[in-house]
């Protein structure tokens, strides 16, 4: 009885004023009151106490102690909820307080289903409990009520009575329940939706599939039209005919009713994070499941088919089940079937969904988006390695971007793949070059205006300008389709300037729709972020693609000028065409022709006239020829007929600087070469011919005893294995005395035919001579151990070594090492510097022996090869000494 | 051996290197040329001075009275 004598207490002022006999009502009454609360919630539901609880009421508030009769109501409510509701509910899930993640292993010890029912009936169970305390809740309301009608007949303020007792009861459960909430009952929570949405999913997928391959089954291409819409459209007719559609339906009823008891708890946020939680995780692993590592295929419209035709159902039905879709067709809809009430459903543009249900479209749709956009972002190397198969990959990751705007998060994370794939010490330059053009391809579908090549091509561009072969290996890829590129996708045997054309006239075919307005490109700059470099105001760019990304341009970019461009392939092609052993240059003169329209005409006047000399020397070896009626020699078994010499003659002026090593030839081609000489001089005079006698290619046919073997050789070559046609063993001083080159060459030129195992070597009288032997037949060669069979054709020569035009590196290097020391000792000085700086340092001071005059390409392409060496560092555009 | 494809390098057979007038390579070409060899051919004066033909027919052309050589200032003769 201390709760009443505490409450009489509060009351003193009031008791003053009272009699005795007052007092005695008031105190039998409170004790009745208490008394009778005290059975009424005990779920003792007898009339007499009803009758007497009312009775007491009535008099209390007679005394006008109205409120100490809904204070202490709402106590001892409390205190019952906490002990009959709460601390029961959750004696439930104690069990399982080892239940801390949504983990798959750590669910391996839980029974499943035996974990669903008990969510079922203790949510049940104290929603039963709570039902009844409510009700007793009413009966206080209506003892208040009858009071009032008693005494004046007022009945205004009734409903706002009963409304604030039972906010105040609401309000109370859910403060004891969240007070007293164990940790492991959000994860219970979300696991009971992950599991129930699954098994969901899994029907209604199984439905899906059903009805498409259903509708599929004898129908004309018309009607297949349709399935997408009809997926789109959430059919619900055709597709819950069967006796799922209950199953279903069941299901979300069920799942329905947990989350309806969780709302009257107070929960209702905690519900809903735990089934869209469970939703999105469905999502994402139907993404994931959806595109996986297939980029040849589009998957953005099966996605949104999917969030159509599932999670968007779910969410539909549920919404309905709680009541808070506010349908149009709600009049007719009983709350026994909610889906069933509900036609072809909601669709953009049809009817009129639900806010909430809109709301739910446009969240799963964009987690799908940003998932999938992820998940090929991550990719997007691979990707870019499979293209252009792997289009439709770019074509959905294009429009998941222009979706979320997250276009930054493409330039970091593949930049960072580039670093840690690409550019590597391990990666050919052709690769490299190959990756970075395929980038500029697949990526100027998602950004047609090339901001974002822009940063993601620095880090290559930055890269390769550290190699020292980035220049041949570009002008190769650019004029030669059947070299060098071994992974190059597309057309083999195509260059990519061939390429490059083709497209052109394409788009020209086409015609420009694929031009874009200013606007479009500015909207892209904000979605992206940075701040962009201009477009480079590139001569190279005609008006017409100003806007357009320019793969060319972004190659010229990599070496910096297009002069340095065009020198590189000047040296390649005097390189290719001194090999030729024949005048056909076609490909050489339609590549020539590509390079003027995109370099001009007056940068490529040099390789031009390289070609026509080409021309000319082969009208006039037909002209020589027809000069000399009778060959000249006819005796001795060696003689060769003018028939068999040829002859490129170049305008040496207009060639790059070409090394020309003295060597001695056989006598009979000798004079053969000179008799040529004489009748160009004859019918050119004024003009005269100066051979480059190491220079060209010679066909040879061996006889041996046993076999027969084709070469194609360098004059050196030649001229040492037809010194052995009349001496079958040399010493070295002896043939490089011969052929008029030091020994150290010879031994290297011979070094070709002991390969081969047509000559062999020994040692000879003297430790520094050796003697070497031509070997006449298979068993010799065989016991020797070296060699091969058969017909060969090969361009012999010493690799690299033998290179008759000097490169431009090797002709630079030449000249620029002399600047080495100096270069070196600026940077001790100064720690770093740029380019520029480099080259007006070396501009002011190197005035004399030998001036300093280069290019500053050239001296880019000299740092290069230093960085490339490892003597220098670049970074950010600073040269460094490598430490 | 079946082929022998020599190179070779073809140069006018003249005494200077560069063209007086022009000061270009005789093995080059003149201004107004852009192949070199038959195209832009060389001619001689009688005294024994060389140019190209174009450099020469221009400076001839220029001249109002007799054209001298404008390397030895002797009067122009073309060569026979
Ligand atoms: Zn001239
Ligand atoms: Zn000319
Ligand atoms: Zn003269």
């Amino acid at each position: 009885m201390d709760q009443s004598t505490t409450s009489s207490f509060c009351n003193l002022g009031i008791l003053d004023s009272l009699s005795n006999d007052s007092i005695c009502e008031i105190l039998r009454s409170y004790n009745g009151f208490c008394a009778a609360t005290q059975t009424l919630l005990a779920a003792v539901d007898d009339l007499s106490a009803r009758r007497d609880f009312v009775a007491h009421v009535h008099s209390l508030c007679k005394h006008g102690l109205d409120s100490l009769v809904r204070d202490h109501f709402l106590r001892v409510l409390e205190e019952t909820f906490e002990r009959n509701g709460a601390s029961r509910f959750w004696r439930h899930f104690e069990p399982y307080s080892n239940v801390t993640g949504l983990n798959k292993n750590d669910d391996l010890e839980i029974d499943e289903d035996e974990i669903l029912s008990v969510l079922h009936s203790a949510l049940e169970e104290i929603y039963l409990e709570k039902g009844y305390q409510e009700k007793c809740l009413l009966m206080l309301v209506h003892a208040f009520q009858s009071y009032k009608k008693q005494v004046s007949r007022d009945t205004r303020d009734l409903d706002a009575e009963r409304n604030h007792l039972t906010t105040k009861y609401q309000w109370i459960v859910s403060s004891v329940l969240t007070a007293t909430l164990p940790r492991n009952f959000r994860v219970i929570l979300h696991w009971y939706f992950k599991r129930t949405l699954e098994e969901l999913s899994t029907r209604m997928d199984e439905e899906l599939q059903d009805h498409e391959s259903q509708s599929k089954d004898g129908m004309d291409l018309d009607e297949k039209g349709k399935i997408c819409n009809k997926v789109g459209e959430m059919d619900v007719d055709e597709c819950y005919n069967d006796s799922r559609y209950s199953e279903n339906n069941k299901l979300v009823n069920s799942i329905g009713k947990v989350v309806l008891h969780l709302r009257s708890l107070g929960f209702t946020s905690m519900a809903e994070d735990a089934y869209a939680s469970a939703i999105f995780l469905l999502l994402k692993a139907k993404v994931y499941d959806l595109a996986g590592d297939d980029f040849r295929s589009s998957v953005l419209q099966s996605i949104q088919s999917w969030i159509q035709a599932v999670p968007l159902k779910f969410l539909h039905a549920l919404l309905v089940y709680l009541g808070d879709s506010v349908s149009y067709e709600s009049s007719s809809s009983g709350l026994k079937s909610p889906l069933a009430s509900q036609p072809s459903s909601f669709c953009p543009g049809i009817d009129s969904p639900s806010e909430g249900l809109v709301r739910w479209k446009l969240r799963l749709e964009y987690f799908a988006y940003e998932t999938l956009q992820d998940l090929r972002i991550s990719k997007l190397f691979e990707i870019i390695v499979d293209y252009p198969e792997s289009s439709p990959a770019i074509e959905d990751l294009k429009l998941c971007l222009e979706y979320t705007g997250q276009h930054s998060k493409l330039v970091d994370s593949f930049i960072s793949s580039l670093r840690y794939r690409l550019l590597t010490a391990g990666a050919s330059t052709n690769d490299i070059l190959h990756q970075y053009v395929s980038t500029i391809k697949a990526l100027r579908t998602i950004d047609p205006a090339g901001v974002f090549l822009e940063a993601v091509g620095e880090p290559i561009r930055d890269y390769l300008r550290g190699r020292r072969d980035t220049i041949k290996c570009i002008v190769t890829m650019l004029t030669d389709g059947t070299g060098g590129n071994s992974s190059a996708s597309g057309n083999p045997g195509d260059s990519l300037l061939e390429e490059l054309n083709r497209d052109e006239e394409i788009q020209e075919d086409v015609g420009i729709d694929d031009d874009f307005n200013t606007d479009d490109r500015q909207a892209w700059i904000n979605a992206a972020r940075w701040q962009p470099d201009p477009v480079e105001a590139d001569p190279l760019k005609g008006s017409r693609n100003q806007r357009k990304v320019d793969i060319l341009g972004m190659i010229v970019g990599i070496i910096g000028s297009k002069d340095q461009l065009v020198h590189e392939y000047r040296t390649m092609l005097a390189e290719k065409l001194l090999n030729k052993s024949d005048y056909d240059i076609d490909s050489e003169i339609r590549t020539l022709e590509l390079l003027k329209i995109h370099f001009g005409e007056s940068s490529l006047q040099k390789c031009e006239i390289m070609l026509n000399d080409l021309l000319g020397s082969k009208r006039t070896n037909t002209n020589i020829k027809a000069t000399i009626s009778q060959p000249s020699q006819t005796s001795g078994e060696n003689a060769i007929s003018m028939d068999t010499i040829s002859a490129t003659i170049i305008s040496s002026n207009f060639w790059p600087p070409i090394q020309d090593e003295p060597v001695n030839l056989p006598e009979s081609v000798d004079q053969l070469l000179t008799e040529y000489a004489t009748r160009f001089h004859e019918t050119k005079t004024p003009r005269k011919l100066q051979w480059k006698k190491s220079l060209g290619t010679v066909k040879l046919e061996l006889q041996f005893d046993d076999r027969i073997m084709q070469f194609t050789v360098a004059p050196v070559h030649a001229s040492i294995i037809m010194q052995f046609q009349d001496q079958k063993s040399w010493t070295s001083k002896n043939l490089a005395a011969a052929i008029g080159i030091p020994v150290d060459a010879l031994s290297r030129r011979i070094h070709f035919w002991i390969s081969k195992g047509i000559i062999s070597e020994s040692a000879g009288v003297d430790t520094s001579d050796h003697v070497y032997t031509i070997m006449e037949s298979m068993a010799e060669t065989s016991k020797n151990g070296a060699g091969s069979s058969g017909i060969q054709e090969l361009l012999g020569g010493d690799e690299e070594e033998e290179r008759s035009v000097s490169s431009v590196e090797n002709q630079l290097l030449k000249e620029m090492t002399v600047y080495e020391k100096f270069i070196m000792g600026m940077l001790t000085n100064f720690g770093s510097m740029a380019l520029d700086r480099i080259h007006n340092t070396l501009k002011m001071f190197c005035i004399a022996d030998p001036p300093y005059d280069k290019s500053l390409q050239q001296l880019q392409s000299f740092l290069s090869g230093l960085v490339s060496e490892e003597k220098l560092e670049l970074r950010d555009g600073m040269y460094f000494l490598k430490k | 051996m079946e082929r022998w494809h020599a190179v070779a390098s073809w140069t006018w057979d003249a005494q200077d290197e560069t063209c007086g007038i022009c000061r270009m390579a005789f093995d080059g070409c003149c201004p107004d040329c852009k192949l070199p060899g038959d195209d832009c051919p060389l001619m001689w004066g009688a005294c024994n001075h060389a140019f190209h033909l174009h450099c020469i027919l221009k400076w001839v052309n220029s001249q109002t009275s007799q054209a001298h050589c404008p390397m030895c200032r002797r009067e122009w003769q073309f060569k026979a």
